[in-house]
């Protein structure tokens, strides 16, 4: 198994990389942007310098033509055109004298690139005509623009990239603290549990084997003390075993009586029931089935059973109702705060320290529902009652 | 009607309308056209020495202003041959308003604006 399907992560250390996840990618598309506006605007930049100069000659041109017309202007008021550009005249006030584009044109800036054409602004020593900003614009044919482009999208796609790379190692730089600890912990469980598997399989069998009957009443109240302790460490080993081999554990699914196995699991939690005075019965509603690997359903009742005894109060009542697809796990227990409720399936949480516990039984039960898509629902009255449903 | 009689009724006539003709001239017209029709230069290149220094219509007629108010030869926007030939202009007698209306007309006449084609 690898050490990674082996590391689970809680809910709050999802959201803990959900976080850095949004930090880090907002960040990487702030700093990707900000290198892409530079480069464009340097682009931008050239190109408008590599035009300048034809359009400085463009601009010279026109203003030797206005003066020639400043000084005929009696005889001659034909404004200067060029097929090459167009051109506009604005007096001090920034006053429209004359324009061959019907466009109006800035006059703050000096080069500009705007509506695909470049302009130029330029400010004589004499006003022809008055004309104190003469501005000459020509079409500018793009290919810069093109070319941009096309390189903007190649580093975007190397930097995005390279941004994604350095991300995922600081991710998992990150997370190997927790990933770490949690690993810590499952193989600290492994180990206990393996070590664990020879003694309680002998006294739980060996138990088994007494024949009660012949018991004298004083020895059988110690040997079922005996049973009650051997159960409980083999249902804390049983858990402890689902969760150190996870996947591994070979299913058999078949159609189960879900009465006859929630018979047989509070026969077998009878004693636990009875060490805690803690009265257990199983109420049929009809026929139920379930198909489902025999193993498993037992193991997510016996949770199920097994909290509901473990959080009762003496003399309480646990109450396992059969429905055709349906099986409720009632006690009068003493209950779960309504914040609790939503994180009872994750693992190692407990609400509660008077009981013993791992904190790993909901966990499993809500992975095993998690693999026979069985709905699992908790309601709980603080101080009072718990129901758990399990529908499919 | 005889002869001399009908020349009178023409004279009185003529006499009218001049009369009324000098009435109706503004004081652009009367003030400066009057005296530099005698003049060599013609108004308009003073016109299009100020637009070529000043540019706008308020910058042209507020330098003329300041130069009829207070004609000096550093104020000028004349040549210095100009000057040297024909002198500085005499301070101008007219009210401000007077001076601002004859700038407008000026202004109206020479301009640029809506001129070019």
């Amino acid at each position: 198994m690898s050490k990674e399907k082996d590391t689970y992560l809680a809910r709050s250390e999802k959201r803990t990389l959900f976080r850095f996840s949004a930090l880090y990618a907002l960040l990487s598309v702030v700093i990707i942007s900000g290198f892409s506006f530079m480069y464009y605007d340097s682009q931008k930049e050239l190109t408008l310098q590599e035009k300048k100069a034809a359009l400085q000659g463009h601009s010279k041109k026109l203003l030797q033509e206005l003066k020639e017309l400043h000084v005929n202007f009696d005889k001659n008021r034909t404004y200067p055109r060029d097929e090459e550009f167009e051109s506009a005249i604005y007096d001090s006030d920034k006053k429209l004298i004359f324009s061959t584009t019907p466009t109006p044109l800035r006059v703050d800036k000096i080069l500009y690139l705007e509506d695909g054409m470049i302009h130029l602004v330029s400010i004589p020593e004499s006003y022809y005509l008055g004309s104190k900003y003469v501005i000459v614009k020509m079409k500018d044919d793009g290919v810069w623009l093109q070319e941009t482009k096309k390189e903007l999208a190649i580093f975007i796609l190397v930097a995005f990239s390279f941004m994604l790379s350095v991300g995922y190692v600081l991710s998992r730089l990150f997370l190997k603290p927790m990933r770490d600890a949690i690993h810590l912990l499952d193989r600290f469980i492994k180990d206990t549990t393996h070590e664990l598997n020879t003694p309680v399989s002998t006294i739980v069998a060996n138990i088994e084997m007494i024949d009660k009957n012949s018991l004298e009443p004083t020895l059988l109240k110690k040997i079922n003390r005996i049973d009650v302790g051997a159960k409980t460490i083999s249902n804390i080993y049983q858990d402890l075993t689902y969760i150190a081999l996870g996947n591994k554990i070979v299913t058999r699914d078949e159609n189960l009586d879900v009465l006859r196995v929630a018979q047989e699991r509070a026969e077998y939690f009878k004693s636990l029931a009875d060490a805690k005075k803690v009265s257990l019965r199983v109420e049929s509603f009809g026929e139920s089935t379930l198909y489902m690997d025999k193993g498993k359903f037992s193991k997510l009742l016996d949770n199920l059973i097994s909290n509901a005894i473990k959080y009762n109060k003496i003399n309480g009542s646990i109450a396992i109702s059969v429905k055709a697809k349906e099986i409720i796990v009632s006690d009068t227990g003493i209950g779960i705060a309504p914040q609790n409720i939503s994180k009872l399936k994750d693992r190692y949480s407990r609400f509660n320290d008077s009981s013993g516990g791992f904190g790993l039984g909901l966990n499993i039960v809500a992975s095993i529902a998690k693999e026979y898509s069985l709905k699992v629902e908790t309601s709980s009255k603080e101080k009072e009652w718990t129901k758990v449903s399990v529908s499919w | 009607m005889d002869e001399g009689e009908r020349v009178m009724v023409i004279k009185i006539a003529l006499t009218a309308f001049l009369a009324c003709a000098s009435l109706n001239a503004g004081v652009y017209e009367t003030s400066c056209v009057s005296c530099h029709n005698k003049l060599p230069v013609s108004l308009d290149k003073y016109f299009y020495r100020y637009l070529l220094k000043h540019s706008s219509e308020k910058d042209v007629k507020a330098a003329m202003f300041g130069y009829l108010k207070n004609p000096l030869k550093e104020n000028s926007v004349m040549a210095e041959a100009f000057i040297s030939r024909f002198g500085v202009k005499k301070k101008s007698e007219l009210s401000d308003e007077e001076l601002k209306e004859a700038l407008d007309r000026y202004w109206e006449v020479y301009k640029v604006f809506g001129k070019l084609k």
